[in-house]
């Protein structure tokens, strides 16, 4: 079995172990209702996570996507409330926000060559403050919480049957993402640019078109997290999505995909989601401080981290170690 | 000092300059004493945060936990003199202490385990942001004693506020640590070529646990007189000062891949942080489009110091920041 | 397999190529041709322009003037690396252009994999199979859904070929392949090469080794100092005559080799029995007072290894160091404190820092004095740069210039200078002279032998024959990291030092 699969059966493991650890320890835990807000919550990180990690198998890293979210729930509760456009003409157009971003994004990073992380982190202040530009107003210039009531709008936010619209999003594009990467030479591209950008480039891949495309993807994911996010809330505020992304990263880093580029893979990012989301309601549901959380996302993303360098190092170490002795072994015969 | 030394030594203060008449003519306000001391609060702790900050990329990391440090170390001190009875002078000595034991905890996780820099401080300030969240209840207590340690950011002595005496001192300390000392020297040497410095004796993992370490303390310092100054602890004090800090040591002329940075330089660019988002305000744009402004000038630092003017890329120079092309 | 052809017996004709960088010509009026389906070796020593030449066919750099057609093309000027691939030219690197992550089957058909006409998707079935035929076709045992960094290298080099072979390559060119190999994958390797040139491919490659020089190729070319000397046809190939045209110096009086003397004297360094698995093995010498121990062998033969070893960067296996008479634990602390120097192999990569002054380089090796209570006096660092810059004769004569401005004379003059004014007992020197002028040459040389005569002893490695046999009192040769031979006395030749780097000892093979 390839490390992957192993790794995902860990974590499956793991989370039946503390889902029947929590049913045990509180009875609302293992409800119909709170299992499938367990999965709502991990969508929502979720959508933005699957982005996120076809631009952490590049290697590269994006800082933008709360502030993104922000930019594109003002931009779609400004249609609402402005305009007569129909929800789902304006929609689509709010996923805009995320291409144009993504594209500022991968073109700061190609053409300058700049660290992709001072980049997205610039970008993401730029955008905090584009948000609170856009957002709506009442009249006397204070920013206005404005209450989503359009039901189209709000489907989105919405269930079908148990399980909430956004799982199954969530899932749909999980599946598509993951055959693209897996299945389509752009798909194969991004994996080489990620591994080994020269060898990409000596095989033809362009590299500067691939590291935009990411970004792009990455952008759009968190578009349309911003509109689940704000029809899940009934509300947008230009602050939503801001500070989400630690937890992205974190159910990326679980999920597998390390910050070195070249391997990850969708589901995994799942799973990883979908755990974190269980931890994070199990410590709701235990009632731990919530102050607890962030102690627990980054003490995760380091261990997750330091586990898998080391591991790394430990395989790589091993078959060093395996060649030179087969190396010096055949020596032997050929000098004897 | 030849006339091209000349003329790039003075680039940074005349950008200064120009933006300052800039601001001038914006807003009459802002040369007046009054509008100035407002800012200085600020200039001192984004400055005092750089000085040890500064160390990370010199040596080819980065920082990101020091608002997180900053707002931590506010609230223990608070804690050891209000709770715990200890005497104020300890307890500052103890908590710039704590600064440095997690900056060189930080540095240790970095070094020993191979982990890149902004993943692990990233990381750190989450996790320490949950601990003072923890600690602190979520609240935001005020400071009303003991008098001596609010009179380190709200005192004066000599006719200026504290702040300014600590952060001057701090810009001296870091710059003769940096230029004068053996530390210094080393800390350069591993950021301009791993390799290179190894081979002549350096120690790279221990000169960088040391810059976090540094790091860490002067967070601890600023943290300090932000909590003196504002008379509150708050678990999220000095959040986001993290992007005003690179701003200010990437526009001083630190190199973020390692081997170069200027303390001095580094206090012009916080200068010219503060000095923005002053000019924000006095425009009447609210605090929160202040990172907006911060972005931009960052990206322009960068695209003019790397991008136009492009630097050799080290034998470890950004590995612990960037791995594409 | 169609490969890229046109009529016509020969492939690749080169004419008249010439090429300098910043000096002297590092390619002279070079006529070079490969024909379809030869195995063609290039061979000559380092510098003698083999890289550029392969450089200049493959488009990763112009140039200056001559003609190349391929395949009955015109090669322009401006040739690329996409174009040179597009005519069916490739080069097989080791590990360059190999995704790691990814299956054998993948990396052959990267950017081309088959795909189900429907939805443009990977048809990942058809892709192993189509790789596995190609591979079962050459009979490797490779399997099409192996993982790249599973494979070993030899393996590696395999799917490189094969690659290349996906990719209808007519000419292949191939560098040192089987300077990491053993010598049962690099007959492997030769076997390929055969089936390849069965098959109508053509293949041209570098080597040092002459027993694959001898064995497997149809021509060899030589070149010496940018010029070519020869081409020889199979049947007229012997290995000891091409060494002598590879050197080909005049054989004046001073040129017919160097006598080695051994010296007396206390033993600075005794090393017994030195052993890193799969870099060097067994190897033991003694090193005295004031003695240039020169280390020869081909690229690969673990010399580096094994003074890196000595050094204390790298570890070793087994074995044991005894240094001024007293058992020694390499490590670069110990090394510095106990007054021994190291000038590495790559000068830009490992040696300087580059946007540092050269008052900092000299100074970081030189810490340890120039410290106190923590602080470096500003001062006294200036006058140990000014001590090194003058006695290496640095110019321009600036200490707070950046080293990476300087040229690579001045470079390397730094690099050595900011150990030769500490006080040693033992500098070891990877390589000092490469890429550096003849003036800047001449001026290390004579450090180096100033230093032999003041007593320190040094170790020295070098792939320049006429630099190593001049300077070294005594020689030894490694070869597939062990100690083939000991040249200590009488007279050596470079054709010696060569032909047992070679492993062409006493008239036999190796």
């Amino acid at each position: 079995m390839s490390l992957a699969a192993l790794r995902r059966l860990i974590l499956i493991g793991l989370m039946l172990a503390i889902g029947a650890a929590l049913a045990i320890a509180d009875h609302v835990f293992f409800t119909m209702g709170n299992l499938m807000t367990i999965l709502q919550q991990g969508s929502l990180t979720g959508i933005l996570a699957i982005g996120f990690t076809l631009v952490m198998i590049t290697a590269g890293i994006d800082m933008s996507i709360g502030a993104v979210v922000a930019v594109t729930s003002m931009v779609a509760v400004n249609f609402l409330s402005y305009t007569k456009i129909p929800v789902l003409l304006f929609l689509p157009l709010s996923l805009l926000v995320g291409v144009v971003v993504g594209s500022l994004n991968g073109f700061f990073i190609t053409r300058f060559k700049l660290p992709e992380f001072i980049v997205t982190l610039a970008m993401r202040g730029i955008l905090s403050g584009l948000a609170l530009m856009i957002a709506v107003r009442d009249s006397t210039g204070f920013i206005q919480n404005v209450y989503i009531q359009d039901p189209t709008y709000l489907w989105f936010g919405g269930q079908v049957g148990p399980v909430y619209i956004v799982t199954i999003a969530f899932l749909v594009l999980a599946f598509f993402t993951q055959l693209f990467m897996k299945r389509t030479r752009a798909g194969t591209n991004i994996y080489a640019t990620g591994a080994n950008p020269a060898a990409a480039r000596l095989s033809g891949i362009n590299t500067t078109r691939t590291i935009v495309g990411v970004y792009i993807f990455s952008g759009v994911c968190a578009s349309l997290a911003a509109v689940f996010i704000s029809s899940q809330m009934m509300t947008a505020m230009p602050d939503l999505g801001i500070g989400t992304e630690m937890d992205v990263i974190a159910a990326v880093v679980i999920g597998g995909t390390p910050f070195t580029g070249g391997v990850g893979d969708v589901w995994g990012t799942v799973i990883g989601a979908i755990f974190l989301a269980l931890l994070k309601n199990g410590i709701t549901v235990l009632g731990i401080s919530p102050w607890i959380q962030p102690i627990v996302v980054g003490g995760i993303i380091v261990l997750t981290v330091i586990a898998d360098v080391w591991y790394k190092d430990l395989a790589e170490a091993s078959a060093a170690r395996t060649a030179r002795r087969a190396r010096d072994a055949a020596a032997d015969g050929a000098a004897a | 000092m030849n006339v091209a030394k000349l003329k790039a030594a003075l680039r940074l203060p005349a950008v200064l300059v120009a933006l300052m008449a800039v601001l001038t003519i914006v807003s009459p306000r802002f040369l007046t004493i009054s509008n100035l001391s407002n800012v200085l609060w600020s200039v001192c702790v984004i400055s005092i945060l750089a000085s040890g900050a500064i160390y990370a990329p010199i040596t080819g990391g980065i920082d990101l936990s020091i608002g997180s440090i900053a707002a931590l170390t506010g609230i223990f001190a608070d804690i050891l003199m209000n709770r715990a009875g200890v005497n104020w002078l300890l307890a500052i000595a103890a908590t710039i202490a704590l600064g440095a034991f997690i900056g060189l905890f930080n540095g240790f996780i970095t070094t020993r385990f191979k982990v890149n820099a902004f993943i692990v401080t990233m990381a750190a300030k989450t996790y320490l942001y949950g601990i003072a969240m923890v600690i602190s209840q979520g609240g935001m207590k005020s400071i009303l004693k003991p008098a001596q340690f609010l009179a380190i950011g709200g005192g004066r002595s000599f006719g200026l506020p504290n702040p300014i005496y600590i952060m001057l001192a701090l810009i001296v300390i870091s710059h003769i640590l940096l230029t004068r000392s053996s530390f210094g020297r080393r800390a350069i040497a591993v950021g301009a070529n791993e390799v290179a410095a190894r081979l002549s004796g350096v120690d790279p993992d221990r000169t960088r646990m040391a810059a976090y370490s540094v790091s860490g303390a002067t967070a601890a310092v600023g943290g300090i007189v932000l909590a003196s100054l504002t008379q509150q602890s708050f678990a999220g004090a000095a959040s986001g000062i993290e992007l005003d800090v690179l701003t200010a040591l990437v526009v001083g002329g630190t190199s973020l891949l390692g081997g170069s940075g200027s303390v001095a330089g580094a206090f012009i660019g916080a200068v010219m942080v503060a000095f923005i988002g002053n000019g924000l305000n006095l425009l009447n744009v609210p605090a929160p489009y202040h990172p907006t402004a911060t972005g931009i000038v960052i990206l322009l630092a960068l695209i003019f110091n790397m991008g136009i003017a492009p630097r050799r890329r080290g034998a470890a120079g950004g590995k612990h920041l960037r791995r594409t092309s | 397999m169609e490969t890229k052809t046109a009529a016509g017996r020969v492939l690749l004709d080169c004419r008249g190529i010439s090429k300098s960088y910043t000096g002297p010509q590092v390619l002279d009026e070079v006529d070079f041709s490969v024909d379809r389906g030869e195995i063609h070796a290039l061979v000559g020593e380092n510098g003698a322009g083999k890289s550029t030449l392969i450089k200049i066919v493959t488009g990763v750099t112009d140039r200056d003037s001559g003609e190349i057609v391929f395949a009955g093309t015109a090669i322009p000027r401006s040739h690329s690396k996409k174009a040179a691939q597009e005519l069916g030219i490739a080069v097989i690197y080791q590990e360059l252009s190999l995704i790691p992550g990814m299956t054998v089957a993948q990396n052959i058909y990267l950017t081309k994999e088959p795909r189900f006409r429907a939805l443009r998707l990977i048809d990942i079935r058809r892709m192993n199979a189509d790789a596995q035929a190609l591979i079962d076709r050459y009979g490797f045992p490779l399997k099409a859904t192996d993982r790249i960094d599973r494979l070993s290298i030899a393996q590696r080099q395999t799917v490189e070929i094969l690659k290349a072979l996906s990719d209808r390559a007519s000419l292949m060119i191939m560098d040192e392949p089987t300077s990491s190999l053993t010598s049962a994958e690099a007959t492997r390797l030769f076997d390929i090469i055969r089936k390849l040139k069965a098959e109508g491919i053509s293949v041209l490659y570098i080597s040092h080794r002459m027993e694959e020089v001898f064995d497997l190729s149809d021509r060899v070319t030589v070149l010496r100092d940018g010029r070519k000397v020869a081409t020889l046809e199979k049947g007229k190939i012997n290995p000891a005559e091409i060494i002598r045209l590879m050197i080909g110096r005049d054989l004046s009086e001073s040129d017919r080799g160097h006598r080695m003397t051994r010296k007396a004297g206390e033993v600075v360094l005794d090393v017994r029995s030195l052993s890193s698995p799969g870099l060097f093995r067994d190897i033991s010498f003694e090193l005295h007072r004031g003695e240039i121990l020169g280390f020869g062998g081909l690229v690969g033969s673990g010399r580096t290894e094994l003074v890196r070893a000595i050094y204390g960067i790298d570890g070793y296996d087994s074995g044991s160091v005894r240094y001024l008479g007293k058992d020694y634990r390499p490590s670069v602390r110990a090394a510095i404190a106990g007054g021994i120097g190291f000038v590495p192999e790559e000068r830009r990569l490992q040696g300087i820092l580059a946007p540092i002054s050269v008052a900092r380089n000299i100074g970081v090796a030189n810490l340890d004095v120039l410290t106190t209570a923590g602080m470096v006096s500003g001062r006294r660092e200036l006058e140990f740069a000014k001590r090194g810059i003058a006695l290496m004769n640095v110019k321009p004569d600036l200490p707070d210039m950046p080293v990476g401005s300087l040229s690579g004379g001045n470079q390397q003059k730094v690099v050595l200078g900011k150990w030769l004014i500490r006080a040693l007992k033992l500098l070891i020197i990877d390589e000092p002279t490469v890429g550096i002028d003849i003036g800047a040459k001449e001026e290390i040389y004579a450090h180096i032998e100033h230093l032999a005569a003041q007593g320190v002893a040094v170790i020295l490695v070098s792939s320049d024959l006429p630099e190593l046999t001049r300077l070294a009192d005594r020689i030894i040769v490694l070869r597939k990291g062990r100690i083939i031979k000991e040249f200590d006395e009488g007279v050596v030749s470079e054709e010696d030092v060569l032909l047992a780097s070679s492993g062409i000892v006493e008239g036999e093979r190796r």
